[in-house]
């Protein structure tokens, strides 16, 4: 292998990859990272078996020489070695080079690195792309469906399969629900793709927070390919690739209530701001209950008690309430999460008893819904 | 090397009748770890021969014998036990696809060491079968393992080598051969018989169980003074003890062999004619007496009985018996 | 100095900080002194409501519970402060911490009002002196006004307290009771709301003295046992001791044992934390509080020791819960080592009236059938006062359990003993 690379190019790629190596991996090859040179640009890949990212420089770009790959192959070097030296090397230009087997030289200007590679037969395959089952969504698009419903899932392990969000893909529709059991995200987009293809999978919270991190806010289209095992997300010049989990998601369509015995119509802000004061008195954020309780058809009293610091209550006007008076307390916390997810300005909110579950939906978009699980008080 | 074993592999790859977990059980230096990643590389081998024999040259084995393959985890203690972080290290690929095809191996080697909330988590995988993984548990304390777990598992025991082909490989590793016999009762397996080869203190113990006998011969009272003067010195912990014990038993039934006229069983070979002097002078009835002493005292020490109490009531016993 | 107390009886203060969110905004910032302060949940905000405010502010008719809008209505010049609960916490450390300086019974409250007992600290000074100390102590080191009530039982020294302020001490004896306490209308009697006020007025009990003479069958039925305590308090008798663990101060409730014996074996070990969590779940129950985090202490043969603790969803209290949780640490946590000590700590505490219960989706169903019964009983609370329906468990004869092991109560020494750091579970 041997090849000559513009060396901003090459630490941007590193870095990227970089988002996917962990030094705690109990398989030694993932501390490395596999560079690959082909005729048409050079691969690089990280990986902590979870999640892989794969960096592509392309050999060159609007007319511009990126790469000069004199002779294909592939290796597996340290991450943190790469990292480092990549980013110190004094030219724009770098060589690499690799002699008998595994002997890496990396050249800039009058520095030169031996570095000791690995071999890259050792290190994981990963799925390839079949062109056929590609759905299509745009980047900023994807990214608003992962805030809107990643923050909803399960953080511990005794039901593994709520730690991720499951996606259900039918009839060009992509649907995104996460629950934690208490709370419940619910989201629903539009995909460019293969009608008859169907899918069902859970995807990890954690992977998907990574790939939030990815993803730039741009209308360009995102690729997504589902294998047996994997989820593949491609955009221009990086992959994207994360295990499933494994298992059945509940089905949670039948624990979402479809009537409403109260519906309060309110302002977002207002509502967000009225909940944030009265979690002012709280000792700590977590788990801090709010009460809520219908006064007249156009008021709601929210209030909160803090043992040994005081209570705050305030009257809330909203646009109308409709149905049975209603008395219920919820976690302020998983109120105001679901409502910072929420876009609009004006929201619904379907109750259907005290100790029922509870829907957040903006005004004219079924695209969203937030639901909530009251809290009971003694 | 365990011809019943890898039978089963073949069947079990052929028949595509793979259980779900294994328990490989047997005495140390029986071949379990080598078995269960053969068993691993069978099953991701690119090429295996006759269908179940791995290349180990393909990147599937080589990566399996490097510890690289992403979907083939091997749990080894670290010190003393299994810890947590493995076992949730472990919950967690439960609970994710495999990275490269559907299939996964697990290998949990002294899977006696688990705790017994390590042992529980594992179970609710082993309840919920998922036909592409494979999870092979190997121990060597068959009995220590949790009863809701052995029953879930398909239990492959390892034979141990016979005796003679262990005393020929000591042998033929240079292992004088007037030593080799003791040693192969000792320990079935060839690792340990060469470390018993060169310990110091496993000589000498030869020597002192050899002593003590003679003494117990003469007077019980002397014996007793023996025990306080060399033989608490020299053995001091428990398993020390058992190798006493167990050297002592060789010694009374190399004993008795002599007297039948079965010279070729002897394994004390460096005490041969000690040996044949002391046979003269006991009776059949006697030293059989004596050897079920002993193996009382082997059981009581297991029990956790005061080593010192447990060999001064030995001494007394031998006198009588 | 024995002479000026009691022979049989005790001596007990009652300190109680003035207005004291907003005194202590003075003593961070003096140019606030001597002009209406208050302080709100939102001061921008015109429905914010008042927390307290200072006595000038009280003059113009502030009070707490208004919102800001109709406060300054009322004072114009109002000062509207943000609470900085920091500062108030702080405070209140350094005004206990003056208090313990006179005697080690003392019982905070709330966070500017405690108890003390001083019948042991005559080598101190007489009862009067000690208080003035108090006082000055308070009002030169942390520049805040309290008013003290110095009476032989902590309801009379409540009442004493209330009597004079700002900066008030005053004395009151059982023989001042029919002068000073009987002629006041029984709304001013510590312990009687507004509710239960209603209802004795109802009855014809206008004034303490009225409740002092009331009859008991009468009271008992009217207000259950609650009744019959305000009638002897009314009297003057109360037995209540000053419990230096009682509400706010203990942060948490805990129990080890020192088995007979090294154990190692799961069943006995389980069966050791299953009677520990009885006896938290008793201490928790008559303290009437619940446990937000369980923490368990594991202390081997060779006298490691570790403690794990884990932050609950819900806040428990039960024997069953408290097991459940403690049961999992452990076996996360055990190294299968044999054991010495074995010990279950419920922390951050919470008065079981705030207590709640987060539903779960997948079996809120279950929880959402006792609604129809919960309304009912919420109806019944409206109506006779909450003291009226408490759960049974409540009253049920706390079970004395029988270990034959020594128990010791947790305490802060007993924690600094612990060499190794205590870590979070999961």
């Amino acid at each position: 292998m041997k090849f000559s690379i513009q060396r901003e190019r090459l630490v941007e790629s590193v870095q990227d990859v970089m988002k996917a190596v962990t030094s705690r991996t109990t398989i030694p090859i993932l501390t490395g990272i596999k560079i690959t040179a082909a005729e048409q640009g050079v691969t690089l890949t990280g990986s902590d078996s979870d999640i892989s990212i794969e960096s592509f420089i392309p050999r060159e770009e609007d007319g511009d020489e990126i790469v000069e790959v004199v002779e294909p192959g592939a290796i597996v070097l340290q991450a943190k070695y790469l990292g480092e030296i990549v980013k110190k090397l004094p030219t724009d230009y770098v060589d690499f080079e690799v002699q008998n087997r595994f002997q890496v030289i990396i050249r800039s200007g009058m520095s030169e690195f031996n570095l000791i590679g690995q071999d890259a037969d050792e290190y994981p395959l990963l799925p390839q792309i079949e062109e056929d089952h590609v759905f299509k969504i745009p980047s900023d698009l994807l990214k608003n469906v992962i805030r809107q419903t990643v923050f909803a899932v399960s953080t511990t392990e005794t039901r593994p399969i709520l730690t991720g969000v499951n996606w259900k893909i039918a009839d060009n529709e992509l649907v995104c629900v996460a629950t934690d059991s208490h709370r419940l995200a619910l989201r629903k987009a539009r995909i460019e793709g293969d009608a008859g293809q169907t899918y069902n999978i859970v995807i990890p919270g954690k992977s998907l927070n990574e790939l939030y991190k990815t993803l730039d806010d741009t209308s360009d289209p995102v690729e997504i390919v589902i294998t047996e095992n994997q989820i593949l997300f491609k955009a221009k010049n990086w992959l994207f690739f994360s295990r499933l989990l494994e298992g059945n998601y509940p089905d949670t369509s039948r624990l979402i209530p479809t009537d409403s015995k109260t519906t309060v119509v309110v302002k977002t802000k207002d509502l967000l701001h009225s909940i944030d004061r009265a979690s002012l008195l709280a000792r700590e954020h977590r788990n801090h209950v709010v009460r809520c309780t219908t006064i007249d058809e156009r008021t709601l009293e929210i209030s909160s008690i803090s043992p040994e610091v005081g209570k705050v209550v305030e009257e809330l006007p909203c646009e109308s309430i409709e149905g049975e008076e209603l008395k219920i307390a919820f976690s302020a916390k998983y109120v105001m999460e679901a409502l910072k997810a929420l876009e609009g300005t004006d929201i619904k909110i379907n109750f259907t008893g005290a100790m029922r579950p509870f829907i957040i939906r903006p005004i004219g978009d079924e695209s969203i819904l937030q639901l909530i699980l009251p809290v009971r008080t003694y | 090397m365990q011809p019943v074993v890898m039978r089963m592999i073949k069947n079990a790859i052929w028949k595509d009748r793979l259980a779900h977990a294994y328990l490989f059980e047997g005495m140390r230096g029986t071949g379990k770890k080598e078995t269960a990643l053969l068993l691993a590389k069978s099953l991701f081998c690119e090429d295996p021969a006759e269908g179940y024999i791995p290349c180990e040259s393909c990147r599937f084995c080589r990566r399996i014998n490097h510890g690289n393959h992403p979907d083939v985890h091997v749990i080894e203690p670290e010190g003393a036990s299994i810890k947590k972080h493995q076992i949730k290290m472990l919950q967690e690929e439960f609970a994710k696809t495999a990275m490269e095809s559907n299939r996964k191996v697990y290998i949990i080697n002294h899977a006696d060491l688990m705790t017994v909330n390590a042992a529980n988590s594992l179970l609710k995988f082993l309840e919920e079968p998922d036909s592409h993984t494979t999870a092979i548990l190997i121990t060597e304390q068959v009995q220590q393992i949790l009863p809701t777990i052995l029953s879930r598992c398909q239990v492959v025991s390892f034979k141990p080598l016979p005796f003679e082909k262990l005393v020929e490989m000591l042998i033929d590793a240079g292992v004088n051969p007037k030593k080799a016999p003791l040693i192969a009762k000792m320990t079935n397996s060839f690792d340990e018989g060469m470390a018993l080869n060169e310990d110091e203190w496993f000589a000498q113990a030869q020597k002192l169980v050899v002593k003590l006998y003679e003494t117990l011969k003469k007077s019980p009272l002397e014996a007793l003074t023996a025990l306080q003067d060399n033989w608490f010195a020299h053995f001091s912990e428990r398993d020390q003890h058992d190798k006493g014990l167990e050297l002592l038993l060789l010694l009374l039934r190399d004993l008795l062999y002599i007297q039948l006229g079965k010279k070729e069983q002897v394994v004390f070979l460096l005490e041969e004619q000690r040996l044949e002097q002391l046979a003269l002078q006991s009776s059949g009835l006697r030293l059989a007496n004596q050897m079920a002493s002993v193996m009382e005292a082997k059981r009581k020490l297991h029990a956790n009985m005061n080593p010192q109490l447990l060999m001064e009531q030995l001494v007394l016993e031998l006198q009588e018996g | 100095m024995k002479h000026m107390y009691p022979k049989n009886g005790r001596v007990i203060l009652h300190v109680d900080m003035n207005s004291f969110y907003a005194s202590v905004e003075m003593a961070y910032d003096p140019s606030l002194k001597g002009k209406p302060l208050a302080i709100a949940g939102n001061p921008e905000e015109r429905r914010g409501i008042i927390v307290t405010c200072s006595y000038e502010a009280r003059k113009y008719g502030v009070k707490t519970t208004m919102t800001v809008h109709e406060a300054k209505k009322l004072c114009p010049s109002l000062i509207i402060k943000k609470p900085n609960f920091d500062r108030y916490r702080a405070a209140s450390l350094g005004m206990f911490e003056i208090l313990r300086q006179f005697s080690d019974l003392v019982e905070p409250v709330s966070i500017d009002e405690g108890y003390v007992d001083i019948t042991d600290s005559y080598e101190l000074g007489s009862p009067l002196e000690i208080a003035q100390r108090i006082q000055k102590r308070i009002d030169r080191q942390l520049d805040l006004p309290c008013s003290i009530g110095i009476a032989p039982n902590k309801f009379l020294a409540k009442m004493a307290s209330d009597m004079k302020k700002p900066m008030g001490i005053t004395v009151l004896r059982k023989r001042d009771i029919p002068t000073v306490l009987w002629p006041l209308e029984i709304e001013k009697m510590y312990g009687v709301g507004e509710k239960t006020a209603q209802k004795l007025r109802k009855i014809n009990i206008h004034t303490i003295g009225d409740l002092a003479s009331a009859n008991e069958i009468q009271l008992k039925g009217l207000l259950g046992i609650n009744g019959i305590r305000l009638k002897e308090w009314a009297n003057g008798i109360d037995h209540r001791k000053v419990d230096p663990d009682a509400v706010t101060d203990y942060k948490s409730i805990g129990n080890s044992t020192t088995l007979p014996k090294d154990l190692a074996n799961l069943q006995e070990l389980l069966a050791v934390l299953e009677s520990l969590s009885e006896t938290v779940s008793i201490r928790l129950k008559r303290k009437e509080v619940k446990a937000q985090t369980i923490s368990v202490t594991i202390r081997y043969k060779d006298r490691t020791t570790i403690t794990r603790s884990r932050k609950l969803i819900n806040p428990v209290s039960g024997h069953r819960e408290i097991f459940l949780q403690a049961k999992d640490i452990f076996l996360k946590n055990w190294s299968g080592e044999k054991v010495r000590l074995l010990g279950i700590t419920g922390n951050d505490l919470i008065s079981e009236e705030y207590a709640f219960k987060q539903l779960d989706l997948f079996t809120y169903e279950k929880e959402a059938e006792k609604e129809p019964l919960l309304k009912a009983v919420e109806q019944l609370k409206d109506k006779y006062g909450t003291e009226v329906i408490e759960q049974a468990s409540r009253h049920a004869k706390v079970r004395k359990e029988k270990t034959g092991w020594t128990d010791t109560s947790f305490n802060k020494d007993f924690l600094a003993d612990f060499t190794s750091p205590s870590e979070k579970d999961e």
